[in-house]
């Protein structure tokens, strides 16, 4: 799949795209470059999503003391307890969007809470986040 | 394509009745509008025994688009600017019914010969260039904040905002549409918001004419490091000047792929060269909010970009790919800002 994708891309941005001009050529070399991060998405797509909720729930076990509000408390609690036993990415997906629209509500919850243990949910949330990007990271972004 | 020349070459003669054969000619698309379909062509015409030419440039909306927007405003921006000291193409017609071409549109002069994408201006021969681009990319900056509004008549089309209210109407704008539209939760933009609403800007020291997105590949310039003119002003607005300095030293500009803003010059060489030229000062914690800001703007954008791509309401794929590669340099930007990246 890899290479194939590499060898289409290869095609339209070098034979195809110069072959054109104007709107066309840099529709082209756009599609390409879509290509590009399909290819580099692609081999990764199940594990980088099995690694963000492996890692989200983890977190949410952890944050668990830290957590006063009984509501979300229970709820990150059945998160945590979850699994990935279906890979299809749409499946990891929705998953995933459940997991990190808990985030954002731990988030929230840490923020306003006082001491140590937020403080250091807090901390984890952040590096998860930073973790997140590097997952999801494309080579030709300009940052 | 043929069609739609058909048809320009008819509105075209509705506006110039005193002119006879008038002809269009050479209409082509531009790639890279991605809130407009924009559009080069060539108009002649015969008007009191003399035959006319001129290079044009055609701005229609589509139907979806990254950024919904309001033509008559990035109109009004062009033709207060233009003849001042901030160069922008020469507005001629703006036209909202949509019997003539299905969708509002205004039609400007070309700036024919100039170089606009940012991939182009970073590399050889413009990047020899970069300094000479700074100073002006960032002193034309500097200028729209140092105008006032109000003498270029932009308050008439522009809505009225307190210097107090500026920060809370962009961000509660942006969140607006990054609650319609995002198809996935965004925890990194969602802190970003709650950080913005804790820690209110100070109000600027004048309202000023906001570009809304002035960053390198909305300007047009030569190779020989001449800016010949301010493109898309499609969200202008009135606002903090603030907002237009943070959104052009967004990381996600970094086309030279180093730490330059834009491509083109170290961080505070830019706000130096804006200081100069707009007579303001950039206060750091107040610029800092509106970097955050920017970084939650920019994600609210690819957002809805996504979501048209996705709903085929337009199938651009600039709007995929500047999604996808988009999207996740804004989070970064948006955890640099708030100084949870190293």
């Amino acid at each position: 799949m890899a290479r194939l994708l590499e060898v289409v891309t290869g095609h339209l941005a070098s034979r195809t795209a110069a072959a054109l001009t104007g709107y066309e050529q840099a529709t082209v070399t756009m599609l390409s470059l879509l290509l590009f991060v399909v290819g580099e998405e692609s081999p990764r797509a199940v594990a980088r999503r099995v690694e963000e909720n492996g890692a989200l729930r983890g977190l949410f076990a952890q944050a668990l003391p830290a957590v006063r509000d009984g509501a979300l408390r229970d709820r990150l609690e059945t998160l945590a307890a979850g699994t990935d036993d279906d890979l299809a990415v749409a499946a990891l997906d929705a998953t995933n969007a459940a997991l990190r629209a808990a985030l954002i509500d731990l988030h929230a919850h840490v923020e306003e809470s006082e001491g140590a243990a937020a403080r250091a949910v807090e901390a984890a949330i952040w590096s998860e986040l930073r973790a997140s990007t590097e997952r999801r990271h494309v080579s030709i972004a300009p940052f | 394509m043929a069609d739609l020349q058909d048809r320009l070459r008819a509105y075209a003669a509705h506006r110039l009745p005193a002119a006879d054969e008038v002809v269009v000619q050479d209409l082509d698309r531009i790639f890279g509008g991605a809130s407009r379909e924009t559009y080069r062509f060539v108009l002649s015409y015969q008007q009191d025994g003399v035959e006319r030419r001129r290079r044009l440039i055609l701005r229609r909306d589509p139907t979806g688009s990254l950024i919904d927007t309001q033509r008559a405003v990035e109109f009004a921006a062009y033709r207060a600017f233009h003849g001042t000291d901030v160069p922008v193409p020469e507005p001629l017609w703006l036209e909202e019914d949509p019997r003539w071409l299905d969708q509002p549109f205004f039609v400007m002069a070309e700036l024919s010969g100039f170089e606009s994408s940012p991939q182009v201006i970073v590399a050889p021969p413009f990047a020899a260039r970069a300094e000479d681009l700074a100073r002006q990319k960032w002193s034309i900056l500097g200028r729209i904040a140092a105008a006032d509004p109000v003498a270029l008549g932009l308050d008439r089309v522009m809505e009225f905002v307190e210097a107090t209210q500026c920060w809370q109407r962009e961000l509660e704008y942006w969140e607006r549409r990054i609650d319609e539209d995002e198809r996935e939760p965004q925890p990194i933009v969602r802190a970003a918001i709650r950080w913005l609403r804790r820690t209110p800007p100070p109000p600027p020291r004048r309202v000023t004419t906001v570009h809304g997105d002035y960053r390198t590949g909305n300007f047009l310039c030569d190779a020989a490091g001449t800016i010949h003119g301010i493109l898309d002003w499609e969200m202008a607005h009135l606002g903090d000047p603030l907002e237009d300095l943070a959104w052009s030293l967004s990381p996600i500009w970094r086309w030279a792929r180093d730490e330059r803003a834009g491509g083109l010059a170290p961080r505070a060489a830019a706000i130096a060269l804006w200081e100069a030229a707009s007579g303001l000062v950039c206060e750091a914690a107040a610029l800092r909010w509106w970097e955050v800001f920017s970084a939650v703007k920019g994600q609210a954008i690819w957002i809805s970009g996504a979501r048209e791509f996705d709903e085929g309401s337009n199938h651009d794929p600039i709007l995929a790919v500047s999604s996808w590669l988009m999207g996740n340099a804004q989070d970064r930007a948006a955890l640099l800002a708030l100084g949870h990246l190293a």
